[in-house]
């Protein structure tokens, strides 16, 4: 799939099919006269700002990491950095640990990005039929709360839920069920096997209500008619849904899947807070190898870290665009 | 509308409340952890057998470097927050009013680095930029690198809420003889409020919360923003006993909440508006 391809896939998610409308708006809408010089300035003052630091802090980073991963570059030496060509990248490829950590992103995505789908639709399914508003209204509150916990908040928060000692989901398995002791209950984080699971669940937690709130827009913008017709019909519920509810749902949910699926193979701060640096640990994914090698091994390897980041993310964006491929297949 | 049965609807909303539940729980939990004697806090369980409501007090007199780093946060948010705002309502206005050339090329890529872990891998060469710039362990230089978080979204989140301002409006301002700037100001920001609220809301969690750039670019503790500090602390006994953290806890996490339950109608409309077409 070319890459005009994937722009124009983008814009057309973006704008909904308004792209027409802007390319070639633009002499409709200003008339036949073309905009002066002056005019046209005074214009770009209003992006300047935006455009200053997009390139400063997001683009210029960037192209400077994919020069950094050709070349043996250092920051404690005073060394000139050298022109290594692909060596980085065939060290980084020929590294077991690269293709293990991306598995382990990989097995992330795909325990958190079904729960963080279907259990936001469900919800959201529910809420909508909720015919009291004044219920529906407090409802939407609730939901909208996690969303405005900062991140790192999130994560203590959970690290603490988890937490073998004072931690009440424990408390509740051990203290309120019975169904444990201190002894054998579970070891949420510190790298088990439950550590990537214990993970996924708080990312769902965190992502349920404002991911509901993007269904219950969508929810929002059918035609109440449509399902009624159907149910007149004879269709039911199920049917309702299944037919007409979720084709409508889907480009929310195409959004959803691709930037969620960017989120789950990019996640650093909770592994940084739950998982430190154990090789072995299955929190060890490729961003926490990439920050390993960059600011904590004490060799300060910025090329061979940027090189893992550029294969880590290279490999993201091949599966997004299969992604959008897929979902464009099917129009 | 016809009346659902009885039996459906408890199940409808004993499922809802449940999902609630979900949600609160946690938040609850922490809450209450942050009121418990100290012996209680070794504990899980929800409701404390004893109360104790010093800890508040306790961490702002006896940890030194707390107010420090609760200013360190007030003041980066502040200023991460305006200056994003800024630039997103002047770059969404002029793309969608003033289609000044290249705005296409440039909404295409701020789509395209949505889509690309940019903060992840962009940290290798930041670093570099605050060490030129030496702004490694200074809370000012977090400012910068904030900015362009959140960016992006905003700016395309400002565009979609200004698509929603008749064209016509702004032309026959024109017509009167304002310029782009008294147009924006008069015309564009009152009916762009919604998404006005929803870009600050959303700037505020983001540089409020922020981990990874905090705990990499800052090495004092006197100049580490609270949730590096909260994200170090071990809970145990000391100065850092479990109710004392969870005291710090809430009084970092309620700023947040409170704004957003003094806006949240704004901020829903504007969800609806904006953010959901982006």
């Amino acid at each position: 799939m070319s890459q005009d391809l994937l722009q124009a896939t983008l814009l057309w998610l973006l704008t909904r099919g308004e792209t027409a409308k802007v390319t070639t708006g633009n002499l409709a809408i200003n008339g036949p006269t073309p905009k002066s010089w002056l005019v046209e300035h005074n214009n770009w003052v209003f992006l300047l700002p935006t455009v200053l630091f997009f390139l400063w802090y997001q683009v210029y980073p960037i192209v400077r990491v994919v020069w950094i991963s050709f070349t043996d570059y250092k920051y404690l030496t005073n060394d000139p950095a050298n022109w290594v060509g692909f060596d980085n990248y065939v060290e980084v490829l020929s590294d077991p640990l690269m293709w293990d950590s991306l598995g382990r992103a990989a097995y992330f995505t795909a325990m958190f990005l079904p729960g963080t789908i279907i259990i936001p639709l469900l919800l959201a399914v529910l809420i909508h039929g909720v015919q009291n508003q004044r219920l529906a209204t407090v409802y939407r509150v609730i939901l909208l709360i996690p969303a405005v916990i900062p991140s790192t908040l999130v994560f203590v928060l959970w690290k603490w839920m988890y937490n073998y000692q004072i931690g009440p989901i424990n408390h509740f398995l051990v203290e309120v069920t019975g169904w444990f002791t201190y002894r054998n209950a579970p070891q949420w984080l510190g790298g088990t096997d439950l550590t990537l699971p214990s993970v996924a669940i708080m990312e769902v937690w965190w992502g349920l209500g404002y991911h509901s709130v993007f269904f219950l827009a969508g929810l929002a913008a059918i035609p109440k008619d449509l399902p009624e017709a159907a149910r007149i019909d004879g269709a039911g519920e199920w049917q309702v849904f299944w037919h007409i509810i979720l084709p409508r749902l889907q480009p929310i949910m195409l959004i959803l899947v691709i930037l969620r699926f960017g989120t789950s193979m990019g996640v650093i701060d909770e592994y940084l807070i739950f998982g430190g640096f154990n090789r072995e640990s299955p929190t060890y994914t490729w961003t926490i190898f990439m920050y390993d090698q960059a600011f904590k091994t004490g060799l300060w390897r910025q090329g061979f870290a940027a090189a893992i980041g550029m294969v880590g993310s290279l490999a993201m964006m091949v599966f997004v665009t299969w992604l959008i491929y897929i979902f464009r297949s099917r129009d | 509308m016809k009346k659902e049965l009885p039996l459906t609807n408890i199940i409808r909303h004993t499922l809802i409340v449940f999902f609630m539940l979900t949600i609160l729980l946690p938040l609850a939990w922490v809450l209450l952890l942050s009121i418990k004697s100290m012996p209680d806090s070794m504990r899980g369980s929800l409701w404390p057998r004893k109360f104790d409501f010093n800890h508040y007090a306790y961490v702002f007199e006896k940890i030194d470097t707390l107010p420090q780093n609760l200013f360190n946060s007030i003041y980066v948010t502040s200023a991460t927050v305006l200056i994003t705002s800024v630039c997103a309502v002047l770059a969404g206005y002029a793309i969608v009013h003033l289609k000044p050339k290249g705005s296409l090329f440039l909404v295409t890529v701020l789509v395209l680095s949505l889509y690309f872990p940019t903060r992840v891998v962009s940290i290798i060469s930041v670093y570099e930029i605050q060490d030129y710039l030496s702004l490694i362990n200074s809370t000012n230089g977090l400012i910068l690198p904030y900015i362009t978080l959140n960016l992006a979204v905003s700016v395309l989140i400002m565009r979609s809420i200004f698509q929603l301002v008749p064209g016509e409006l702004i032309d026959s301002a024109r017509m009167d003889g304002a310029g782009p700037w008294r147009t924006l100001w008069l015309i564009g920001i009152p009916l762009a409020k919604n998404g006005l609220v929803v870009i600050i809301i959303v700037n505020f969690v983001t540089a409020w919360g922020e981990y990874l750039l905090a705990a990499t670019l800052t090495n004092d503790q006197e100049v580490r923003t609270m949730p590096v500090v909260l994200a170090s602390a071990q809970g145990g006994m000391g100065q850092w006993a479990w109710p004392r953290i969870a005291a710090v806890y809430v009084i970092v996490v309620l700023p947040g909440i409170i704004a957003f339950a003094m806006a949240q109608k704004l901020f829903f409309k504007g969800l609806m508006e904006g953010a959901l077409k982006t």
